[in-house]
């Protein structure tokens, strides 16, 4: 147990003390998760708001199909991004192969299935008359998405969280694509990665692990303080 | 898209001529999400299930610590288990740290939080008279069990084919507490990011494009039920 303790010290030290290799990686980190979730969100929610609302044939086929891509290894995503983005790939020119730009861009790849997916069972999970109804008092597509995003807003906001999450964990594709270079473009979870291949077990690994830990847990809690506040905002479309 | 497609074409009969390599590691990933899927299923089914039916103080406690246990990032699992078993650690002694075994261990580990957080949900959404009226009618706790298990059995055959998702494509875990040791302990996933690092592309595409296949196969599984999962609600609507 005097080891484990020891590397807690060690690793609390650190954090407490703000270094700044942590401090970089902990900004690239929020940078990441918030650069890649809007560029996720800005794509996906009109997708999502079309398969959700739509009334077209093939709409369930869309539906799979987006709750499939949720599953596809981000292994592989990264591969096929990388090869897109290397020089000879198709869009070499931008030069953003081994950055952090190209980060952003794998792991908004990896997000956007989480808001284009979660987006129509959250409209899907609304009351069955109120789209029903709006339509039929008369609104035009956009105030139906207007209103379908507002009362289902509990559910989206709960797709933006689950993206945040799956960025800030994400490694695999983070290192394929950006490479992993040390305070460069290392993310949290991808220099925990790396620290681990070469020096096993000193403080930096420990503290890079709380603070990760803490960023996720503060993402959980936020999303169960905002589930558990379900219960009003449904009640509004019982009998007024 | 030039380059893409050249390593498609260099990755292709690397495939098809069952590279002894690539045979190896489908061999061992296949053990590995077979054994890690038997494992959580063994002891995540009866916790999800205790975690579902049970009537107990504390119930709501312990469904939203499954749910957050699914947040959880891998990179962390990881962490732990090194602090766990590495030379001077507590568990240290076992030997097991870069082994095989460990690997196995980890990714047990990643799938249990969906077996349990899953099978739980899915016995939630049963229709709530449900598990009443067989209580009310004298059904013991194993008997309620099975009822349980069979009416959710969409909801529990999704938990299962998500955790085998996981242990396919899951790499950060892995890699930290077993070294990804080339063709000892490697899956596809974490021998695509080995690939990748060492700039072998056409190997890693290789790889990519098994596991891909592989998790296409488990996509198409799960739309399928979930296709069939129209006529289980069926059955409880009132005989007429």
């Amino acid at each position: 147990m005097a080891f484990l303790w020891e590397q807690l010290r060690g690793g609390l030290a650190l954090i407490w003390h703000g270094n700044p290799y942590i401090l970089s990686l902990t900004w690239a980190t929020i940078r990441v998760a918030l650069v890649s979730t809007s560029i996720a969100l800005v794509i996906g929610l009109p997708i999502g708001l079309v398969i959700g609302l739509g009334r077209f044939r093939g709409r369930r086929a869309l539906h799979i199909l987006a709750n499939a891509s949720l599953a596809l290894p981000p292994v592989v995503v990264g591969v096929v991004v990388l090869l897109l983005l290397l020089p000879q790939g198709l869009f070499g020119s931008l030069r953003i192969e081994f950055t952090l730009r190209g980060v952003y861009v794998v792991q908004a790849v990896l997000a956007l299935p989480y808001v284009v997916a979660l987006t129509p069972a959250a409209i899907q999970g609304l009351a069955p008359g109120l789209l029903a109804q709006a339509r039929a008092l008369g609104a035009g597509r956009r105030q139906l998405s207007l209103l379908a995003l507002r009362e289902a807003r509990i559910g989206v906001l709960a797709a933006v969280i689950a993206a945040m999450g799956a960025t800030i964990s994400e490694v695999g594709a983070v290192i394929i694509v950006g490479g992993n270079f040390q305070g460069y473009d290392e993310t949290l979870a991808s220099a925990l990665l790396e620290q681990f291949n070469y020096t096993a077990n000193d403080p930096y690994e420990t503290a890079i692990a709380i603070v990760l830990l803490a960023m996720i847990l503060l993402l959980i809690g936020t999303l169960t303080v905002v589930q558990q506040r379900t219960g009003p905002i449904n009640l509004r479309f019982r009998a007024a | 898209m030039k380059l893409l497609w050249d390593e498609l074409r260099a990755a292709v009969p690397l495939i098809v001529h069952g590279d002894p390599y690539l045979v190896s590691i489908i061999s061992f990933t296949l053990q590995v999400a077979a054994v890690a899927v038997l494992v959580a299923t063994v002891i995540g089914l009866p916790v999800g299930l205790a975690i579902g039916l049970g009537r107990y103080r504390g119930r709501q406690a312990l469904a939203l610590l499954a749910n957050a246990s699914l947040g959880l990032p891998p990179v962390l699992v990881g962490v732990v288990l090194f602090l766990l078993f590495a030379g001077h650690a507590p568990l240290g002694p076992l030997h097991l740290i870069f082994t095989k075994r460990v690997v196995f261990i980890a990714q047990s580990i990643l799938a249990l939080p969906y077996v349990v957080a899953l099978t739980a949900a899915a016995v939630q959404g049963l229709p709530p008279g449900l598990p009443g009226q067989a209580r009310a009618l004298g059904a013991g706790r194993r008997q309620l069990a099975v009822l349980a298990l069979r009416e959710a059995r969409v909801g529990v055959i999704a938990a299962v084919i998500a955790a085998l998702g996981t242990s396919l494509s899951e790499v950060a875990a892995i890699v930290i507490v077993g070294g990804n040791i080339y063709g000892y302990n490697q899956t596809l996933a974490s021998a695509t990011l080995y690939e990748v690092a060492g700039a072998q592309f056409a190997q890693g595409l290789a790889i990519a494009i098994v596991l891909g296949v592989l998790i296409l196969i488990l996509l198409g599984g799960v739309s399928l039920l979930q296709h069939q999962s129209g006529g289980i609600r069926l059955r409880f609507r009132p005989a007429p």
